[in-house]
C-alpha cells in the first residue's frame, strides 16, 4: 500500500506540470490569428476582460486577460474604447467558431502582451 | 418554475458578482481566501491521513484527530463562502467547465469517505489510536482520502486551463 501511494504521487506530480503546460487547452495553438477590426463592446471583468471586434468576416469574441494584469501592463479599461480600432494576435476556441483568445493587444498604437 | 440557466444568470446579476467581476482587487482577494482555507483543510487531511496509514505510530490517532478536525472545519468557513463568490461571478460558464464539474462531484466523494470513516473504523479506534497499525478498513479510507482530494485540488486547478 505504501508503494502504492508513493507511485500514485509521483505521478501526480509529475502529471500536473505538464498539464498546467497545456494551459489555454480549449484554444488551438497550432492556428494562429491575427485580427484587426473595430471594437463593438468591452467589458474590463474577471476572470478575464472580453471585447467584441467587428472584423470584415464575422465579430470575434475576443478573450483578453484578468483586469489586474491589464492594468498592470498599461492597458487601463479606458483604453478598451468602443469604436476603436484594435489588432489581436491570438488562436480560435476549439469549441467556438466566433471565440478567440488574444495573446496580445494593439490598440491606441501600443501593444500590451495579455499572457 | 425557473429553469437552471435563469438561477444561475440571477445568480451572475447579483450585486456581490458584479462586484467580483468589476472591483480591480475584489476577485484576487476572493481567490486568496479560498487558498488560505483549502491549504489548512486539505493540510489537516492529510497529516490524518498519513497517520491512519502508520506515519508516526506513537502519535496518538484521537489526539490528532481533536487537534485537526476543528481547524479543517474552521477552514470551511473560509472555504465555501470564498468559492461561492467565485462561482457566482462566473456561474454559466463554470458549469459547463469539466475540471469544475469533476471537482464538484470529488467533492462529494470526499465527504461521504469521510462520513463512512467516522460511522465505521473511527467508532473503535481505541484499538488502534497508539503504536500499532490501523485495520484495512481505516487505511483504505485514507487512500481513498488522499487521492480524493490530491483530485479536487487538482481539478480546481485546472479549471482555468481546459
Amino acid at each position: 500500500m505504501r508503494n502504492a501511494l508513493t507511485l500514485t504521487l509521483a505521478l501526480l506530480l509529475i502529471a500536473v506540470p505538464a498539464a498546467a503546460h497545456h494551459g489555454w487547452s480549449s484554444y488551438d495553438g497550432n492556428d494562429p490569428l491575427t485580427l484587426t477590426g473595430t471594437i463593438l463592446e468591452a467589458s474590463y471583468t474577471y476572470p478575464h476582460g472580453t471585447i467584441m471586434l467587428e472584423t470584415p468576416d464575422k465579430t470575434w469574441l475576443t478573450v483578453l486577460a484578468p483586469p489586474s494584469r491589464m492594468s498592470a501592463r498599461g492597458l487601463p479599461s479606458s483604453d478598451l474604447t468602443v469604436g476603436a480600432k484594435a489588432t489581436v494576435e491570438g488562436y480560435p476556441s476549439r469549441q467556438d467558431p466566433k471565440e478567440m483568445r488574444a495573446e496580445r493587444i494593439t490598440i491606441h498604437g501600443k501593444t500590451i502582451e495579455l499572457r | 418554475m425557473p429553469s437552471g440557466t435563469t438561477l444561475l444568470d440571477a445568480l451572475e446579476e447579483g450585486s456581490f458578482a458584479t462586484a467580483m467581476r468589476e472591483s480591480i482587487w475584489l476577485y484576487p482577494a476572493v481567490e486568496t481566501v479560498h487558498i488560505i482555507g483549502f491549504a489548512i483543510l486539505v493540510g489537516a487531511v492529510i497529516m490524518f491521513d498519513l497517520r491512519v496509514l502508520g506515519i508516526s505510530k506513537r502519535v496518538p490517532v484521537r489526539m490528532l484527530a481533536q487537534h485537526l478536525l476543528p481547524w479543517a472545519l474552521a477552514a470551511l468557513l473560509l472555504i465555501i463562502p470564498a468559492g461561492f463568490l467565485m462561482f457566482s461571478a462566473d456561474a454559466n460558464s463554470l458549469i459547463t467547465n469539466r475540471a469544475f464539474v469533476l471537482k464538484m462531484v470529488l467533492l462529494v466523494l470526499a465527504a461521504s469517505n469521510a462520513t463512512a470513516f467516522h460511522l465505521g473504523a473511527l467508532r473503535n479506534v481505541e484499538h488502534w489510536d497508539q503504536g500499532t497499525t490501523a485495520p484495512r478498513s481505516a487505511r483504505l479510507h485514507a487512500v481513498a482520502s488522499l487521492l480524493i482530494w490530491l483530485g479536487v485540488i487538482t481539478c480546481g486547478r485546472m479549471i482555468a486551463y481546459v
